[in-house]
């Protein structure tokens, strides 16, 4: 069992949730108290009829009969009440929970984000979120009720024998510690089996989503075997877990009749004694059945809640995360696009420099590429530009000002970019091209489609505009998913436009249609275009060749082709070195 | 159904076994509140022997009692061991033959069923359908052996508690079926709901660059909102209607006793029957009703498990469309020929031709580049000779022989394929590159990974060749990636290899040398290679441009320079000044 770092903490914060739900909480206790008066109030009646029914008094049973009945229905209406301000109370609180969650996530920074696995925090916005949740709709009314019923159950056998009320206690915890024994085992058997259905699980995602490969290199039958190998394995494991599992239910039957034979022999023995009478017997029969239950229940919600609450650290832990500071101008508007990059130096992990001492300044209106092997950090440049790390010395500027002091909105609002990795969400492609703004018009949208290559592909779809695209890409290659996402970017009417990448699946004469339309699109806007293919940079006013966080050439194509340096080789390897 | 009763049949006798002891356990739990009344009647009131308490028959009958619960205690373990054999064992069975299945699907039929849609069968259906055989053996028999048994007992009691019965039976009833009639669309809606939140939620962690570079964190916050909204209200729908159930069964239940309670009283009072009796009975119809309950539950088990297997026998009942075909066709001898005759191809899902009349004869040892725009259909008709689809018209050739006569698997070990996106396994790059176990050594490994320009940043690896590669390969670059999947190609063998578009993330320095190794050390395979630059294919041997899934020149590169304005146009592009080559 996952065990909470500071569960008090964690659970104080977790019933803060609650304040603000305090007519329901008060709603809920008031209906879980009637519910357990009029439940513990029952037997005892029953006692008594059954007591009249002996004793031969037949006139009081009619009386007592409607009395019952009164309580029955109080306590029918009573759960009714229970379980729907439960149902208000957990959904309120858990919607409150999830959206803080989401929001956070929304703003966290970039450099957070890239530092967590997405399946960690997939994992804490899904699992964890759920595991909460159903633990507070599950457990929140039925453990206030539990004490409760506990309370009044003991306090009723008390007044009613104090000798039988005891034995029943024995039973009682005989079942509480099987219980507690069995979890255990239980627990153990149950994570062996989840180990494995998360093996399986893994195996055929990645199995199944790569049946191409798997086909193409013969493995079917690799893969079933270590598929079968797999699954019988969680064959035996969860035979032997559920068995431990129901075996349950008869063991505590046994225990429950246990407790029942105990109850009538001992009930019988007190009643020839004329210590008690024959109704209490019954009465005791129901009681003990009202004891064990929350006694069970609570034994096995405390597993519950322990892992529960360890989710809920792991909520606030991301919860606690500071947010992006976003701060800045709010109303700074970019007109002209100058960007400047003075002294800049950044590293992702202290020690590691990525950008060192990068100066580099961009005029308006003006196409610059930036080219490089991997790792010379064409990337990051962007990703200091758009403010999504912050710089670690000295400062860019667009159009003189700080961009620290513009507000992250009016930066990126200013910047159109187009990434390497084709994000595109589950929507129409409508949608998908109006992300920027949805009030943008059809005529606009079509317009820069037809800039951006994209018409072409969006014609071949079954709905054109109207298509939903799944998240997996239905049936686009990359090289149409990033013509849709250079459409997105267009759209955004952007001063300055960032493409990292982003033909790379493109056709060589297709991207030089887009370029031409950018040529238009972008007079008088500034762009900077990272690419390893030298057909998509050629035509920029200046070429930046960077190499280890450092500039090492700049120059246009011409000058850096006559200088013979780092551009000429890579010019040389893609058009003439390569013959051999 | 017809799942069920297959599987049933194969289980047959543990099912059985698991259902006899079942029926044992609760009839030892039906006996007891009968010895119970024999204890109160007969022990504790002496109403035989004239009111005299009989305190040798309690403890007698007492142990008798746990005697009896000791024995229904080891029934009950025994059915429950009986029934997991069963429903482990046909989940098991059918989760394999299911997975099998998909193995052996054709790429149209994994796209139609989409990948997403068979993970959940193979895992989520499997243990709805293997829940609902559990519940079928043991939760069926429970409740109908208590219904039954219970009212049998009852009225054999006294038949007068059969009004309450005939009273109490159809509220509970009504209940249950309004109650299973309203939720089960809702447990459906629920299922939508929450994968339309984890939708967004993948969504935007990966996309959050994405989102944030349009600024775009309010719209993204409102669409989240409107889906946590959704499921909120579905989830307190679902709730609602289960919490409907429990306190009106509680209701109904708590009347039916005080009616036996009535009932019992005026047979009392006449005579008919002993206190003991009525205890008895409350004891019954509380278990008659409780067993209703249950029904109630298996009810929603079962419904969700026969919508589970359905979709099982969907998959099972996709018959493997790439099958060896006798059609007389017969290999020529040659060693990695390939020839496309008059072949034209339509994708199923919307019959428009994405290849027309393509005809093309490539030889043994030969290097041809296919180049074309995006979406011209190159990658569709390289898919064709490793039969990945297959032609709507025309024929593929290889080595002369109809790729259809083939038997699959010998036709892909004659072929092979590295394709555009690089997907490696979980487990370590020497396990990635030795695809089966014992088939290559050590030196070789080496060889096609120095080819494919990996060894040395492999080597750089923590642990060389034995380093992990994460999850569908996240944790080495795209260009790395491709090289560890090329290297993989070079090492399976075979006589005809084709790159897919599979340098694509490579600079050109890396690219250029890996097709430099590829001439000097693997000359002897037909290479079929797709690229978007014109460096990358210009020392191919024959150079093929096609155009909207026509192919509209071929030659060297030289030829093409001379005569094709297709093939001028994307020099031009990539280089702006074609004549200066």
């Amino acid at each position: 069992m996952e065990k909470p770092k500071e569960g008090r903490q964690s659970a104080a914060r977790l019933f803060a949730y609650f304040r603000p739900e305090m007519r329901y909480v008060l709603l809920l206790a008031g209906a879980v108290t009637l519910a357990v008066v009029a439940g513990v109030t029952a037997p005892r009646l029953q006692s008594q009829v059954i007591d009249d029914l002996v004793r031969g008094s037949f006139e009081e049973i009619p009386g007592y009969l409607g009395i019952m009945l009164l309580t029955y229905l109080v306590y029918g209406v009573m759960t009714l009440l229970q379980g729907f301000f439960s149902a208000r109370l957990s959904q309120r609180v858990v919607f409150r929970l999830r959206k803080e969650l989401f929001d956070k996530v929304v703003s966290l920074p970039v450099s957070t984000i890239d530092g967590h696995s997405h399946g960690d925090l997939m994992s804490r916005m899904t699992n964890d979120a759920e595991n909460v949740s159903s633990v507070i709709s599950s457990s929140l009314s039925s453990m206030f009720s539990g004490i409760l019923t506990l309370l009044g159950t003991v306090t009723m056998m008390l007044v009613l024998s104090v000798p039988m009320s005891l034995l029943t206690l024995v039973t009682v915890f005989l079942s509480v510690a099987l219980t507690r024994g069995m979890t255990r085992l239980m627990r153990k058997a149950y994570v062996r089996r989840q180990t494995l259905l998360g093996a399986i699980n893994g195996i055929v995602e990645e199995k199944v989503t790569a049946s191409r490969t798997v086909t193409a290199y013969n493995l079917q039958e690799e893969t079933i075997a270590l598929f079968e190998k797999t699954s019988d394995d969680l064959r035996r494991t969860g035979i032997f877990a559920d068995i431990l599992g129901n075996i349950m239910g008869p063991l505590m039957n046994t225990i429950n009749n246990l407790s029942f034979v105990i109850v009538a022999a001992f009930g019988a023995l007190l009643t020839l004694r004329g210590q008690m009478t024959v109704g209490v017997i019954s009465a005791f029969i129901v009681y003990s059945k009202q004891f064990s239950r929350p006694v069970n229940e609570l034994a096995q919600m405390y597993g519950q809640i322990q892992t529960a609450l360890a989710g809920a650290e792991r909520i606030f832990e991301l919860l606690d995360d500071e947010s992006e500071d976003q701060s800045g101008n709010e109303a700074f508007e970019v007109t002209r696009g100058v960007i400047e990059f003075e002294h800049v130096n950044f590293s992702y992990v202290p020690g590691k420099p990525v950008i060192q001492d990068f100066n580099l300044r961009v005029e308006a209106g003006r196409k610059i590429a930036l080219v490089g092997s991997t790792g010379s950090g064409k990337t990051t440049i962007v990703n200091l530009l758009m403010r999504f790390y912050p710089v670690d010395s000295g400062r860019i500027t667009v159009d003189g000002v700080d961009i620290r002091e513009i507000a992250c909105s009016r930066l990126r609002d200013a910047v159109g970019i187009v990434l390497q990795d084709t994000v595109l969400f589950t929507d129409t492609v409508r949608h998908n091209l109006k992300y920027a703004d949805p009030s943008i018009s059809d005529e606009d949208m079509m317009e820069a489609a037809k800039l951006s290559y994209c018409d072409k592909v969006v014609e071949g779809l079954a709905k054109e505009y109207d298509t939903i695209l799944s998240g997996a890409g239905s049936g686009l290659s990359q090289g149409q998913r990033q013509l849709l996402t250079i459409g997105r970017a267009f759209l955004s009417y952007p001063r300055i436009l960032v493409l990292d990448e982003a033909t790379s699946s493109v056709d060589t004469r297709t991207e030089q249609h887009i370029q031409n339309a950018m040529v238009q699109l972008m007079k008088e806007r500034t762009s900077l275009i990272i690419a390893h293919r030298l057909s998509t940079i050629r035509d920029a006013d200046l070429i930046v060749v960077m190499d280890h966080g450092h500039i090492c050439e700049t120059g246009n194509h011409e000058q850096l082709l006559a200088r013979k340096g780092d551009y000429y080789q890579l010019y040389m390897t893609q058009f003439e070195g390569n013959a051999t | 159904m017809k799942l069920l009763f297959r599987y049933l049949r194969r289980y047959g006798i543990w099912a059985l076994l698991a259902s006899g002891f079942m029926v044992a356990e609760v009839f030892v739990d039906l006996l007891q509140p009968r010895m119970m009344a024999t204890i109160v009647n007969e022990g504790v009131l002496g109403l035989s022997s004239g009111g005299v308490p009989d305190m040798e028959l309690v403890i007698r009958t007492g142990i008798w009692m746990l005697v009896v619960v000791m024995g229904g205690a080891l029934f009950g373990i025994l059915s429950a061991v009986f029934t997991n054999i069963t429903g482990h064992g046909c989940g098991n069975e059918i989760r394999k033959q299911c997975f099998r299945r998909i193995m052996h699907f054709s790429f149209e039929q994994t796209d139609d069923f989409t990948v997403g849609s068979l993970i959940t069968r193979v895992t989520n259906d499997v243990t709805q359908f293997q829940q609902m055989i559990m519940q079928l053996i043991r939760g069926l028999v429970r409740c109908l052996m208590f219904f039954v048994g219970g009212t049998a007992a009852l009225l054999s009691l006294d038949l007068s508690f059969g009004v309450i019965l005939s009273v109490a039976f159809p509220v509970i009833l009504i209940d249950i079926i309004f109650v299973v009639w309203r939720t089960n669309p809702l447990f459906t809606m629920l299922q939508k709901c929450l994968d339309r939140l984890n939708g967004i939620i993948q969504e935007d962690v990966a996309g959050i660059r994405v989102v944030k570079a349009f600024a775009q964190e309010k719209t993204e916050k409102a669409r989240f909102e409107k889906a946590n909204r959704e499921l909120v209200d579905t989830q307190f729908n679902v709730q609602m209607m289960l919490s409907f159930l429990r306190p009106v069964m509680n209701i109904v239940l708590n009347l039916a006793v005080v009616g036996i309670l009535y009932v019992g009283s005026i047979q009392v009072r006449e005579g008919d029957i002993a206190p003991g009796t009525v205890m008895a009975a409350i004891t019954y119809i509380s278990q008659v009703l409780n067993g209703m309950m249950m029904l109630a539950m298996i009810f929603q088990t079962l419904s969700r498990g026969l919508a589970s297997a359905g979709r099982l026998q969907e998959v099972l009942d996709t018959p493997s469309e790439i099958r060896q075909e006798e059609i007389g066709s017969k290999e020529d001898g040659s060693h990695g020929s390939v020839t496309f005759e008059h072949v034209s191809f339509a994708y199923a899902d919307n019959g428009v031709d994405v290849l027309h009349d393509i005809s093309l004869s490539i030889h043994p040892g030969e290097t041809v580049a296919l180049i074309g725009s995006t979406g011209c259909g190159k990658s569709t008709l390289v898919h064709l000779i490793p039969r990945f689809y297959d032609v709507t018209a025309g024929r593929v050739l290889v080595d002369g022989k109809d790729v259809r006569a083939y038997d699959p698997v010998l036709l892909r070990e004659k072929v092979t394929i590295c394709l555009q996106k690089s997907e490696l396994f979980s487990g370590t790059i020497r396990e990635n590159l030795i695809t089966k176990e014992g088939s290559r050594n050590e030196q070789e490994m080496i060889r096609a990974a120095a080819a494919a320009q990996a060894d040395e940043f492999i080597r750089q690896q923590p642990e060389g060749y034995d380093t992990p590669v994460a999850m569908r390969g996240m944790s080495l670059s795209g260009g790395q990636r491709q090289r560890v999947a090329i290297a993989r190609a070079l090492l399976k063998g075979g006589e005809i290899l084709i790159l897919d578009d599979s340098t694509s993330a490579l600079d050109l320095r890396t690219e250029a040398a890996l097709y430099q190794a590829l001439k000097k050390d693997y000359a002897h395979l037909t290479r079929i290679v797709i690229a978007q630059r014109v460096a990358s294919v210009r020392t191919a041997d024959r150079i093929v441009v096609l155009e909207e899934g026509r192919i509209v020149a071929q030659g060297s590169h030289e030829e093409l320079l001379a005569c094709s304005p297709v093939y001028q146009d994307i020099c031009r592009s990539q280089q702006g000044e074609g004549e200066k080559l």
